[in-house]
């Protein structure tokens, strides 16, 4: 009798016990959330490394001051070299074998496609991918969550700017072959048809280009008077440098890629004052326009804050305070947020809930906006479709130039 | 007219860094017959070197540019004798994996003590002037990578044709048994070869690092002056010069009236061709080693 009620008690505990095991969320303990993210911290890419580092900084920020509901933020951020292979690999070790809550931004848009359907598959939230792809939203997918403004609405809001604004007659691009450079022209070809325009030359780089003296020389036989640049600052370097040796300056434009300007105006010894890039936050442009606000000394209240706490406590000696670096705080932003509001009772579809309420929520970047989740409508994952334009002080500090202004989303078959 | 002769001199001009390195890869091959495909990092680090003596201990631009080709020369003796000499019985295949293996290391050393930050190298002449002729322009810069390639080609010539080193590492080259019997040291003149080479693409270094910099700078210029010393026959000086201009011309006519998707990989299909018609280069000289 003694035994059969042993055996029943240690039934009853094993069955509670799987129960609760079975009702726990992967990545979530009573005092931990973990939470991944992939980072090319070498390779080509490694600058862009900043991005894992932000995020690493202002997670150590956030368990400083007591973490998430009695939870701390454990980062768990990799070295992908901006490699899709190693991109799975990581991912899979991660959630597989540690179990990761939720994935955080992540560099690269191959890179991020190379674990889409996986993450997709498996139900983890993925929120706050590090590039403005279109294939984060169309088609939009349940549990990815998009923050970066896509390259498609710089294109047309720097293109739009040119014609409207500085009365430019012939725009051309020089685009990456790939889906950051494609999209770009994308953008660009969108706006000159609505004012029935044409592109005055589209010139191609590829990644592994060093020379870009046959470039420059097709963007001046073309006499384009204006220049959208979707390629990585370091091209964006060369082709300054090469067409100011030609004696060919037309006005400049780049993307949110290229807007750390305390950067490029050291990397193209000052070649950068006066180009017009597209940006996603970092300063407040509302009521500001013609105002001039560098990042090293930055008036929005949250940066500043950001500066001083996260940044000087929890950031390496020898990091730089500059855009990539804060761009991983305000990826992750939404998705914090989204934990804090799920409360202490912390499940994936509490916070994919969350998210999905989120409106008009505003960290360091735009505003971002979800909704319930609809298959045909990518609205509802864009999240910040919101972006100003600033041009480049000889110091490398910024002038605003337009106020915030709502890009156009443009279907893949329109 | 003006488009054609802008695209010839653009691609001299280019041509002229990948004279650089294709000289650097003969040296060496010419020494050890070994494709060196640590030639691009052998002139990455001094020229970080360089970049190091300007910004942390303040000294000039010329003193630190003597610096990194001093420190060039140190270390392309130190990879030959600590390295490569180690190997036992090496053939081909294990040197060129023991180079590439090299290639990782000094790379990863680079990224991981300099970090990844894009950089400018200080210049006494800035990268932006240029001189017109016509409407035909050429950069400043371009003109004296022009010369140092032409001056560095001649006095590597000269080299081996009148002085006693330059001498003994062509017989050291041609047979290595036969020239140690003559008293050459043999190791010692490889060893010196593995310096002299990094000193060569380290003066490539230095020219594009005023443009940019970066831990991967040197891998596109590597691979277009490996193209130019296969075209040129891997054992020519004056072939590895006329390989990367030929190579830098046809990218930019290529750039120019063909495509600029396929630009970056003209300089193989280039290699294919000329392998196809002359399969020991351009300006080798055939010779069958005796058994």
């Amino acid at each position: 009798m003694k035994n059969t009620l042993l055996g029943l008690l240690l039934c009853a505990a094993l069955v509670t016990g799987f129960a609760g095991a079975a009702n726990a969320e992967v990545g979530v303990t009573d005092t931990e959330i973990h939470i991944g993210q992939w980072s090319p911290q070498t390779g080509p890419a490694a600058p862009w490394g900043a991005v894992a580092r932000g995020t690493d900084a202002y997670f150590k920020w956030i368990n400083a001051n007591g973490g998430i509901h009695g939870r701390k933020l454990i980062h768990h951020y990799f070295d992908d070299a901006y490699n899709p292979a190693k991109t799975i690999a990581g991912v899979k070790q991660l959630q597989e074998q540690t179990g990761m809550f939720a994935w955080a931004s992540g560099v690269g848009t191959a890179c991020g496609l190379a674990v889409k359907d996986y993450l997709m598959e498996n139900r983890i939230p993925w929120v706050g991918p590090s590039s403005g792809s279109r294939h984060w939203v169309d088609p939009p997918q349940k549990y990815l969550f998009n923050v970066y403004p896509l390259y498609l609405g710089d294109a047309q809001l720097l293109t739009e700017y040119a014609i409207t604004e500085m009365g430019k007659k012939k725009i051309a691009v020089v685009y990456q072959e790939d889906d950051y450079g494609k999209q770009g022209l994308e953008g660009a070809r969108y706006m000159l048809k609505k004012h029935d325009m044409e592109l005055a030359e589209a010139v191609p780089v590829a990644i592994t280009d060093t020379d870009m003296r046959p470039h420059a020389m097709r963007l001046r036989q073309a006499e384009a008077d204006t220049v959208l640049l979707f390629v990585t600052p370091g091209h964006v370097a060369r082709v300054l440098g090469t067409a100011k040796a030609m004696k060919y300056e037309p006005q400049w434009m780049s993307t949110t890629t290229c807007g750390d300007f305390p950067l490029m105006i050291a990397i193209t010894k000052g070649l950068y004052e006066g180009v017009i890039t597209a940006s996603f936050g970092m300063m407040d442009p509302t009521g500001n326009v013609g105002e001039v606000e560098n990042i090293n000394n930055p008036k929005h209240e949250l940066m500043a804050k950001y500066k001083k706490e996260v940044f000087e406590q929890f950031a390496a000696e020898d990091e730089r305070w500059g855009y990539t670096f804060t761009a991983g705080i305000g990826f992750v932003e939404p998705l914090v947020e989204a934990i804090r509001r799920a409360g202490r009772d912390l499940t994936r579809e509490k916070v994919v809930a969350e998210l999905e309420k989120m409106e008009n929520f505003q960290g360091i970047m735009g505003r971002i906006n979800y909704g319930p989740f609809d298959p045909q409508d990518p609205h509802c994952r864009i999240g910040q479709q919101e972006i100003f334009l600033q041009q480049c002080t000889a110091d490398g500090a910024s002038k605003i130039l337009t106020e915030w202004e709502t890009t156009k989303f443009i279907p893949k078959s329109e | 007219m003006i488009d054609f002769l802008q695209m010839i001199i653009s691609g001299i001009a280019v041509g002229s860094s990948y004279a650089l390195m294709a000289l650097g890869m003969v040296l060496i091959y010419k020494a050890s017959e070994v494709p060196n495909f640590v030639q691009g990092e052998m002139a990455l680090l001094p020229v970080f070197i360089a970049y190091m003596i300007i910004h942390s201990y303040g000294q000039s631009v010329f003193a630190a540019f003597f610096g990194a080709l001093a420190f060039a020369m140190l270390l392309g003796c130190l990879l030959e004798f600590i390295v490569v000499r180690r190997a036992k019985n090496p053939n081909i295949l294990g040197l060129i994996i023991i180079t590439i293996g090299l290639e990782m290391v000094l790379l990863g050393f680079v990224s991981w003590k300099f970090g990844a930050d894009q950089r400018v190298m200080p210049f006494p002449i800035s990268s932006y002037s240029s001189v017109m002729f016509g409407g035909v322009y050429i950069s400043i810069l371009d003109l004296l990578t022009l010369v140092a390639a032409l001056v560095i080609m001649t006095g590597l010539f000269f080299f081996f044709r009148f002085s006693k080193l330059g001498v003994a590492m062509k017989a050291t080259q041609q047979n290595e048994t036969a020239a140690r019997l003559m008293g050459i040291r043999t190791n010692r003149v490889k060893m010196i070869t593995w310096g002299i080479s990094a000193t060569v693409g380290t003066v490539a270094g230095l020219l594009l690092a005023p443009v940019f910099m970066e831990p991967y700078m040197m891998w596109d210029p590597m691979l277009k002056g490996f193209a130019a010393a296969v075209i040129g026959g891997m054992t020519s000086l004056p072939g590895a010069v006329f390989g990367a201009y030929i190579v830098g011309i046809v990218e930019h006519l290529f750039g120019g009236y063909v495509s600029m998707e396929y630009k970056a990989v003209v300089a193989f299909a280039v290699i294919v061709l000329v392998l196809c018609v002359k399969p020991s280069g351009l300006f080798a000289r055939h010779y069958v080693k005796k058994v």
